[in-house]
């Protein structure tokens, strides 16, 4: 119905309910995880095939059922970037998953956990998929939704029912904004479609009304992106929620509104580019500044990651403001980075909370002693995150900072500049605590995380190594992404 | 025919309503009521959209997109009810200053 990697993750999503009432019976607590587990898997070996089909045709169209014609019925459309943010959620999901069995042992509810897990990659790839905004809008409701349920999933905790609480009204205020936006889109040219937007609106004069909308998709999309002023749900959302879903959380469904707004920029808003250009610059440098200086002071592991998200979405989003062809290569390689790099982060922390029931990082000195590979994996994160060379963070960075240079924003590029020093300042700092201090009492009682958790940490460590020292074909990924993002004319055509 | 005018401005009163609803009030319940004001202003504008595109007809466009929408709103509510739930069982208020103990 809706392409065969979508089509899997929501049939999976719908018959865990029924695998949990099986594994009720057994008294096994395994089983839904091991599901979830076979799903993404699944849905990876379809994303291949679809990625073979993608790379021969450009773009695949998929129509809905009914007898309108795109430009008026609901209608799918896949491109080279699609499936380059698709690949990325299925297999940050994956991880998470597999992280997750031995994990969420202790926890209940562990078949709404994986349902709404699975539902949440498949809101998350439907977004990317989406060839309408309305369809865009449905799945984005499905992510956000689920995501709400996720982050206060351990409702005994008043810290995660704040954390909820304060996250859903943000976000859904922001959904909201994101629908007006779209009335007003519909209002001025009768569509929805992305494709219909883009021949009326690409070359128009820009009038109040347009400035307008473009004003309320910057602020919608950006409350789930966290550009600063809008980024206060991100600390307590991703501290309070359980830690593979602070990973999927921060590493790739933030990202998505990045997606969402230079899709839309690009694809609806082309007469505008120099205005959003400046604005979604100036946010991406204010986010950058507030991210990593608040984060300097944080004595909680997990909100110390979650204001470096906050950091590297603007990298992101200033990367993607250039809306060049260098820019936006490095902004989605950073985005595919930026999932590697903190989806291995806060699973080393999860494992660190797992085993000492602590995030406080002046109880965590000295446990190199006591989790030597778990240690080691997040020293790995931390010197990538922080663009140290021979790792992945410093390629992408660096082209990031590039590029800016290149597009005559040579002042942002500077900023950046100052920023990934500030960034290395307080994860040496973490890595110091971790690694060279003296342990503490509660250190020293710990134990090396189990197998299966290691190895969701192994596996992204590895890449972080790999892609570093052999970017090549990472880049040449990304900047495949990158044109088919650019490439406005094509995607217009294709359609009507 | 009342012009399209009066519609838009109605929208984008009930728009700002909503916001400051979420910025003013205290009581959890009333920050849930001003989402919904949010999703409405929207889905009146569609509504007025659909019907002043052509005079005389209706765009089912704009009426499907809003029947959708409600379905979304309703789930919102659901949702954030829940959570309030759960917040007035743990701290007996619905005050939502008393859940000031996070700072983002």
């Amino acid at each position: 119905m809706f392409t065969q990697p979508l089509d899997v993750l929501l049939i999976f999503t719908i018959t865990t309910p029924v695998i949990g009432w099986v594994a009720y019976k057994k008294a096994n607590r395994k089983i839904q995880g091991i599901y979830a587990a076979l799903g993404l898997s699944v849905t990876a070996y379809f994303l291949y095939e679809l990625y073979k089909e993608v790379a021969e045709k450009g773009v695949v169209l998929i129509v809905g059922q009914l007898p309108f014609s795109p430009p008026l019925g609901a209608c799918l459309k896949i491109d080279m970037l699609s499936v380059f943010m698709a690949s990325l959620f299925t297999i940050t999901g994956l991880f998470a998953v597999v992280y997750s069995i031995r994990y969420m042992e202790h926890d209940t509810g562990l078949t709404e956990y994986y349902t709404l897990l699975l539902g949440m990659i498949a809101g998350m790839t439907g977004v990317v998929f989406a060839g309408d905004f309305f369809t865009l809008f449905v799945f984005w409701e499905l992510m956000c939704l689920t995501s709400y349920a996720l982050v206060a999933f351990r409702k005994q905790r008043w810290e995660a029912i704040e954390a909820g609480f304060k996250y859903l009204i943000m976000s859904a205020a922001g959904s909201a904004t994101i629908l007006l936006a779209m009335s007003f889109l519909y209002g001025m040219t009768g569509t929805v479609n992305f494709a219909g937007l883009a021949a009326r609106l690409n070359n128009a004069t820009p009038d109040g009304w347009l400035y307008v909308t473009l004003t309320l998709i910057i602020v919608g999309f950006g409350i789930k992106a966290a550009i600063v002023p809008f980024h206060t749900w991100l600390p307590d959302a991703h501290s309070a929620a359980p830690s593979p879903i602070s990973a999927v959380l921060s590493g790739v469904m933030v990202p998505t509104g990045a997606y969402a707004l230079i899709r839309i920029l690009i694809l609806v808003f082309g007469s505008m580019q120099s205005v959003w250009q400046i604005t979604l610059a100036v946010f991406a440098v204010f986010t950058m500044f507030g991210g990593n200086i608040m984060a300097l002071w944080q004595n909680d592991l997990k909100r110390l990651l979650a204001f470096s998200t906050i950091a590297q979405m603007g990298y992101i989003i200033f990367g993607l403001s250039t809306a060049s062809l260098s820019g936006l290569t490095g902004g989605l390689f950073h985005i595919m980075n930026h999932a590697i790099m903190k989806g291995l982060l806060f699973l080393c922390a999860g494992s660190f909370i797992h085993q000492v029931k602590t995030r406080d990082l002046k109880k965590l000195r000295g446990i190199r002693k006591t989790m030597p590979m778990t240690s080691m994996f997040f020293a790995i994160g931390a010197i990538a995150i922080s663009a140290i060379p021979p790792l992945n963070g410093f390629w992408s960075e660096w082209m990031i900072v590039t590029a800016g240079i290149e597009a005559e924003m040579i002042l942002f590029s500077a900023l950046m500049l100052a920023n990934m020093i500030i960034s290395v300042v307080y994860y040496v700092r973490v890595i110091r605590i971790i690694l060279l201090e003296k342990p503490t009492a509660v250190s020293k009682k710990a134990k090396e995380a189990p197998a299966s958790m290691l190895i969701p940490t192994f596996i992204l460590a590895a890449l972080c190594i790999i892609i570093g020292v052999y970017p090549g074909p990472f880049i040449t990924m990304a900047s495949q992404a990158a044109k088919a993002a650019l490439e406005v004319q094509r995607y217009i055509s294709l359609m009507l | 025919m009342i012009p399209l005018v009066y519609y838009l401005a109605g929208a984008i009163a009930l728009y700002v309503i909503g916001m400051y609803c979420l910025a003013s009030k205290r009581n959890m319940i009333r920050l849930v009521i001003g989402v919904e004001i949010l999703m409405n202003a929207a889905h009146l504008t569609f509504i007025v959209f659909s019907a002043y595109r052509t005079v005389g007809y209706i765009d089912p466009l704009g009426h499907a997109i809003v029947i959708m929408s409600i379905v979304f709103a309703g789930c919102i509510t659901g949702v954030a009810l829940t959570i309030v739930t759960y917040a007035y069982r743990h701290y007996g208020t619905l005050d939502v200053r008393k859940l000031r103990r996070l700072r983002g």
